[in-house]
């Protein structure tokens, strides 16, 4: 694209439009750099809503009683939903669904961390609802407002469906804390597991995303990862302690004067080593992928036959 | 590993009775018939939905404002001798705000090419601040049944456990507060 003599011209309007609050729409135009950025952001987004239900649907058959049964049914199916938006979005940019499924059956593409890690308990239904999703719905709510019109239309009907998931597991959370000794140590053990992890979906510190700078300047993005992190930190602290949960970081303190719930520091280096695939689950998670695609095969195949016979007129 | 590649169907979404079809974002689909059922799977777990049309991707003529402004030469397409004039459905997005549908439907032109419905749009529903005009034509859309929308739409509105004012959360919050208040004081 550098070599379109009016490139200079096009980015400077582009870039106004962006700062007047404008949709940036299919079939307008833009930088490659902006697309690609997209591409890389929303497929890693759908990829992490689909694999998103392998962790909690394992728990499906053994929830503990019918409300709390189809609770999680919804759950998940929503975030197979998610993923569909999503990868609808990402195909409004020229990526196809079938790049981006391959890419994620092979193992190159990426997805959250969060959803490497295992869910031992029924707890940890409750702990992924309040944390992992209520930081997920950090970032999804500043992407309602991106620049990206299929993007931003995808993140707005998530946001909508996502703070029900939000909301079951604060409800959850909080029956079990003030419940039995058993059921607390339960939801204490739970958050003990899942609190890092979910600072880590912010991703890295801004000083280490390169990628950051040039997604605020185009309206992908319009805060920081460790703006959000902050004020996600901020906002579970006191509800955790309200309800006798403690936050598993001997260095947490409240700074007076910036107001902050200032944390530890986290373990970066288990955060690469989940990302280049050595995380807890990253084989299974990717092997139950890889078990549903090719099960799928026949009904894929069904459906295409069906649809051949009607087109022959054999079936009505 | 094998993989489909199956067509690409805009999807329509119409909230109550009597109001505008509007787009939701599109499924793939071996036929018509599939993709309104995919479409009922992907955009219809809330209620809020009394209507659903699926269109083929291929089949929408679709213009920016931008993309108008930049290129009009899409109006000199000659239309094929032999096309029939047919009736085209005519969508626009009018507005900048974060919602979560795209193009709603305006109206309809009478033309016999996509060319020729855009521009029989954009002389018959011109109006301030259209950022962006879709032309279908009407035979390619399908739609859900009217004997279709009790089955398909009416379970979401009786899952109210989908519904996040069913949890009752910041209540809990400030019980929890205030108990530890009362046995601080104690």
């Amino acid at each position: 694209m550098d070599h379109d003599p009016e490139y200079e011209e096009k980015l400077k309007e582009f870039e106004a439009r962006i700062a007047r609050g404008e949709k940036i729409e299919p079939g307008d135009w833009m930088p490659e750099e902006y697309r690609r950025q997209l591409i890389r952001m929303i497929s890693q987004h759908a990829h992490s809503e689909v694999v998103g239900m392998l962790p909690e649907g394992a728990w499906i058959t053994r929830a503990p009683n019918l409300r709390r049964k189809l609770i999680l049914i919804a759950k998940v199916q929503d975030e197979g939903g998610h993923g569909q938006y999503l990868y609808h979005a990402a195909e409004t940019l020229g990526a196809t669904r079938e790049e981006m499924i391959e890419a994620l059956l092979t193992g190159r593409a990426k997805y959250s961390n969060v959803f490497n890690y295992p869910t031992l308990t029924w707890a940890d239904v409750g702990v992924i609802g309040w944390l992992v999703d209520g930081a997920a719905i950090k970032n999804q709510t500043m992407l309602a407002r991106c620049s990206y019109g299929p993007y931003s239309r995808a993140m707005v009907r998530i946001c909508a469906e996502e703070s029900f998931h939000h909301k079951q597991g604060k409800e959850m959370v909080i029956q079990y804390a003030l419940g039995t000794p058993k059921q607390k140590a339960m939801v204490q053990d739970a958050i003990n597991r899942w609190w890092w992890p979910a600072l880590m979906m912010f991703g890295p510190h801004d000083t280490d995303s390169p990628n950051t700078p040039v997604l605020v300047r185009w309206g992908i993005k319009t805060r920081t990862n460790d703006e959000l992190r902050q004020e996600f930190v901020n906002e579970m602290v006191p509800e955790l302690h309200a309800v006798g949960l403690s936050v598993p970081d001997p260095d947490l303190y409240y700074d007076e004067t910036t107001g902050n719930w200032v944390h530890g520091e986290i373990d970066w280096d288990e955060f690469w080593r989940v990302i280049r695939g050595n995380g807890p689950c990253n084989k299974e998670r990717l092997a139950a992928r890889r078990k549903a695609h090719e099960d799928g095969l026949w009904v894929r195949e069904a459906l295409e036959a069906y649809a051949r016979k009607r087109v022959a007129g054999v079936v009505s | 590993m094998s993989d489909t590649q199956w067509p690409r169907y805009e999807v329509f979404e119409q909230e109550r009775p009597n109001r505008p079809f509007q787009n939701v974002g599109s499924v793939h689909a071996p036929d018509p018939e599939l993709a309104l059922l995919n479409a009922r799977d992907v955009f219809v777990r809330r209620p809020d939905c009394a209507g659903l049309w699926v269109v083929p991707a291929s089949a929408i003529f679709a213009k920016t404002a931008e993309e108008l402004e930049a290129d009009n030469t899409w109006k000199q397409t000659p239309v094929p001798a032999d096309a029939p004039l047919e009736t085209w459905l005519v969508f626009q997005k009018k507005t900048q705000r974060n919602v979560m549908t795209y193009v709603t439907h305006v109206g309809e032109v009478e033309a016999r090419s996509p060319a020729e419905a855009l521009a029989k749009a954009l002389e018959a529903y011109a109006t301030e601040n259209v950022y962006v005009w879709w032309v279908v034509p009407e035979r390619m859309i399908t739609r859900s049944s009217p004997e279709d929308a009790g089955p398909w739409f009416t379970p979401a509105r009786y899952k109210t456990y989908k519904l996040p004012t069913e949890y009752k959360t910041v209540t809990q919050i400030r019980q929890a507060k205030a108990q530890k208040r009362k046995s601080k004081q104690r």
